[in-house]
């Protein structure tokens, strides 16, 4: 497909004008505070209108910012990370108020107050397609920690984002994004293709096995987080060897290797969840894809992913491969342009300012709208303790 | 062909709209749809539900239907009994309860009600039919043998004989 | 039950033709009530093994049934020995977890080797004609379906367990053998739909991934194996 070099300049596009960029900021500046709980007839004490309003500044200035300066993964960043700090501080905080600690004592799975997270969500398909049984120790219509709150909210982030939720959503992935971020420089730089598998196999095991036993296999005895969630006390051998595995995943996949080779480990060599994701982004209308005459092909997009989603046989195809997050990263890395966000159907590099516009409208609004309240809880945490 | 484009910018469209009416409208619409599904909690977690109220004067014992765990599931088949509410309960219980509801005894459920809510449960259950477990100074090991203070209930999990 | 009603060996001894029908269509349909939870017990084996294998229907056909022709010879094995021991009836939990340990680790370093074994690419892992290899050969080829079909088969599952135990009120080891084949029928039916992985197409990334999914299986049952083994409980909660 004949590209034509005026629709887009060869160099990196001068900054966008202050008017227009607050211009394409109003929708944010308006959905924010609505998202944050500031409407008519809203109750409010000070601690918990100070962190709405912090929260709803910090996500409007992000989005200015990505106006402004016409790059995204930077800023996306910065509100990612702030989201795998603070999710912890909120939930763990909660926890230790409510019943003490992080382990979750069988009382509590017995009561169908076992928080739902996300993660499970593929393993529980089949058991319950089978058996119409909900193999996790919550309860299906309770409030917010409910299992059909995290679906039906999974649901519609995922109908709207596709993978994108790995890079917008998930309170989780923050963390290891963080830790990558601090070195200058990668020290492991060579890494082997084939380890973009191990989350599908990861997810392919789970499921089997979640199946076999009638429980959620990953979170038993794999999931990393459970090091800044919560866990299943241990009470005999078996338990304190799972707890033994997750706490050496964590340090492993979130802290040492991201700090090593500046990539997303966990999500891209482990997590079953972010496998699961991928599928999703079939029928996201919302993709990156390569226009091949302008691209030379340099690979700084793909050195640039921090999830392994660009090979050299995806660029030469024009695409990226089907666990791409959506980050922005490798737009925002190609010194040429030739990389660019693109809605499926349309003409490729034929003004991608929209399609990345259109995309972020929904994806920014989505993240405020979840992870907003979970940044927002953070603070709230933080002041009532430290402050 | 222009079709694909307007389809393309029409589901772009779409999936903004979606984001909009997410908090507003469709969270609820499918965590409702969730609800309706015809799915429920694993009984090896939530007990099973329950079939009979034995009343004990100030406190009452609530008897639930069997539970049968999935074949590979490591869990016996049990069957639970809760006593409520612990404020009306005295300090030591040995209750004869009759699971079947056949007015045979099944099993005497022996256990100690401590002031303190957090202080650790431990039960003697006594098989009057051979169809229950027996077991001695019992905590909380596994889930189809407990006994364990959830809220304002004691529950007790007597394992069955396979 | 009317108390005029025969006992089960009476049956055998006077009605035998009805004793047999009777007795066997309970192993039938006992077998096909455990077929569920036979291919969701097998499932972590089977779907990633014949998952490394080539595409075909008639090429998985014959996996699946040298698995299932070996997973029977696994039930009949233990039928035949369980019976000579007396054992059939009681099958008491410490010497089954035992048992249970060592082919649980057994399964785990043939699944291992399986996995490296399958390693060039869309290659069958197990060849043609030699289906039901089991251990090296001289060329050092992998263990097969064969071998995996005959440890699922010595596997105690529940189901195997209460068709064990109710094999042995028959009157015979023969009645018992001809029982468990029954059962093993209706737990088999279910394995048919398996055949159908022979139309997923293979490629480097679907084998990767197979394998890849056999050693997390295989490192979990290795785990599992262990804690039977030292008498552990298996689960964490």
């Amino acid at each position: 497909m004949a590209t034509d070099a005026r629709i887009l300049p060869l160099t990196r596009p001068a900054p966008r004008g202050i008017l227009r960029s607050l211009l394409l900021t109003l929708p944010i500046f308006i959905w924010s505070p609505l998202m944050m709980g500031f409407r008519p007839g809203a109750k409010f004490d000070p601690v918990s209108t100070t962190a709405a309003a912090i929260t709803a500044l910090f996500m409007t200035v992000l989005f200015y910012i990505m106006m402004r300066t016409n790059s995204t993964y930077r800023w996306r960043r910065i509100f990612f990370v702030s989201l795998g700090i603070l999710f912890p501080i909120g939930f763990i905080h909660n926890l230790y108020v409510m019943r003490g600690s992080m382990g979750i004592p069988i009382e509590e799975m017995i009561a169908g107050r076992t928080p739902f997270c996300f993660m499970p969500i593929p393993l529980l398909i089949l058991p319950a397609a089978f058996t119409r049984t909900v193999i996790f120790p919550g309860s299906i219509a309770s409030s917010s920690h409910g299992i059909a709150a995290m679906v039906g909210l999974w649901l519609a982030l995922t109908l709207v984002m596709g993978k994108g939720w790995c890079s917008y959503a998930c309170f989780f992935g923050g963390i290891e994004e963080g830790v990558a971020a601090i070195p200058p420089r990668a020290k492991i730089r060579k890494l082997d293709p084939r380890l973009r598998y191990i989350p599908w196999a990861v997810l392919l095991a789970m499921v089997l096995l979640s199946l076999a036993l009638f429980e959620p296999a990953y979170c038993m005895w794999l999931c990393p987080f459970k090091a800044v969630s919560e866990y299943v006390a241990a009470r005999n051998t078996v338990g304190l060897v799972q707890n033994v595995i997750f706490i050496l995943l964590f340090a492993g996949l979130v802290i040492v290797l991201p700090f090593l080779t500046k990539k997303r480990t966990q999500c891209s060599w482990f997590c079953p969840f972010g496998a699961f994701q991928s599928i999703f982004n079939k029928i996201s209308i919302f993709e990156m894809r390569i226009d091949k005459e302008r691209c030379k092909p340099c690979l700084v997009c793909q050195n640039a992913c921090p999830n392994l989603s660009l090979s050299k046989e995806s660029v030469a195809r024009g695409e990226t491969l089907l666990s791409c997050m959506k980050c922005g990263a490798c737009v925002d890395a190609c010194p040429r342009q030739a990389i660019v966000w693109h809605i499926k159907g349309t003409q490729i590099a034929w003004k991608p300012e929209r399609a990345r516009l259109m995309f972020l409208y929904a994806a920014w609004a989505m993240a405020i709208m979840f992870g907003g309240s979970i940044i927002a809880q953070g603070i709230i945490t933080i002041l009532h303790v430290f402050v | 062909m222009k079709l694909r484009p307007i389809l393309g910018y029409t589901a772009a469209g779409a999936t903004v709209l979606v984001a909009l009416l997410t908090p507003f409208f469709l969270y609820d619409f499918f965590s409702k749809g969730v609800v309706a599904l015809p799915l429920h909690v694993d009984e090896v977690y939530s007990g099973g539900p329950t079939v009979r109220t034995i009343p004990m004067g100030a406190y009452s014992i609530n008897v639930h239907r069997p539970v049968y765990p999935h074949m590979l599931q490591s869990e016996k088949p049990f069957v639970q009994l809760d006593w409520q509410p612990v404020s009306a309960l005295p300090q030591h219980i040995s209750d004869v309860v009759d699971i079947d509801g056949d007015g045979q005894p099944g099993v005497r459920v022996s256990f100690d009600v401590p002031r303190d809510p957090k202080a650790p449960l431990h039960v003697d259950v006594d098989s009057l039919n051979p169809r229950y477990e027996s077991m001695h100074h019992a905590g909380k090991e596994k889930y189809s043998r407990l006994i364990v203070r959830v809220d304002n209930v004691i529950l007790v999990r007597v394992p069955l004989v396979r | 039950m009317c108390h005029l009603s025969p006992t089960p060996a009476r049956m055998a001894r006077e009605y035998p033709l009805m004793a047999a029908f009777v007795s066997y269509g309970e192993a039938l349909a006992l077998g096909l009530a455990s077929g569920p939870a036979c291919i969701a017990a097998c499932g972590p084996v089977l779907i990633p093994s014949m998952l490394t294998e080539r595409t075909g229907f008639r090429h998985h056909a014959r996996y699946l049934s040298a698995f299932l022709a070996a997973r029977l010879v696994g039930y009949m094995l233990f039928a035949v020995v369980a019976w000579e021991l007396g054992a059939l009836a009681s099958m008491l939990p410490a010497p089954r977890l035992l048992m249970m340990g060592v082919v649980y680790l057994m399964l785990a370093c043939v699944l291992l080797w399986y996995a490296y074994s399958a390693r060039r690419s869309c290659a069958p892992s197990c060849a043609d004609s030699k289906l039901i290899q089991i251990g090296e050969n001289r060329n050092r080829n992998v263990a097969g379906a064969a071998a995996l079909g005959l440890l699922t088969g010595l596997n105690l599952c529940p189901p195997f367990v209460v068709a064990g135990i109710r094999a042995a009120q028959l009157g015979s080891m023969a009645a018992a053998l001809v029982f468990f084949l029954a059962f093993f029928l209706g737990t088999s039916i279910w394995f048919v739909p398996f055949v159908g992985l022979g139309c997923i197409v293979r490629n480097q990334a679907i084998i990767t991934v197979a394998r890849m999914a056999m050693v997390l299986i295989a490192l979990y049952y290795l785990l599992i194996g262990i804690a039977m083994l030292l008498g552990k409980k298996t689960y964490g909660y």
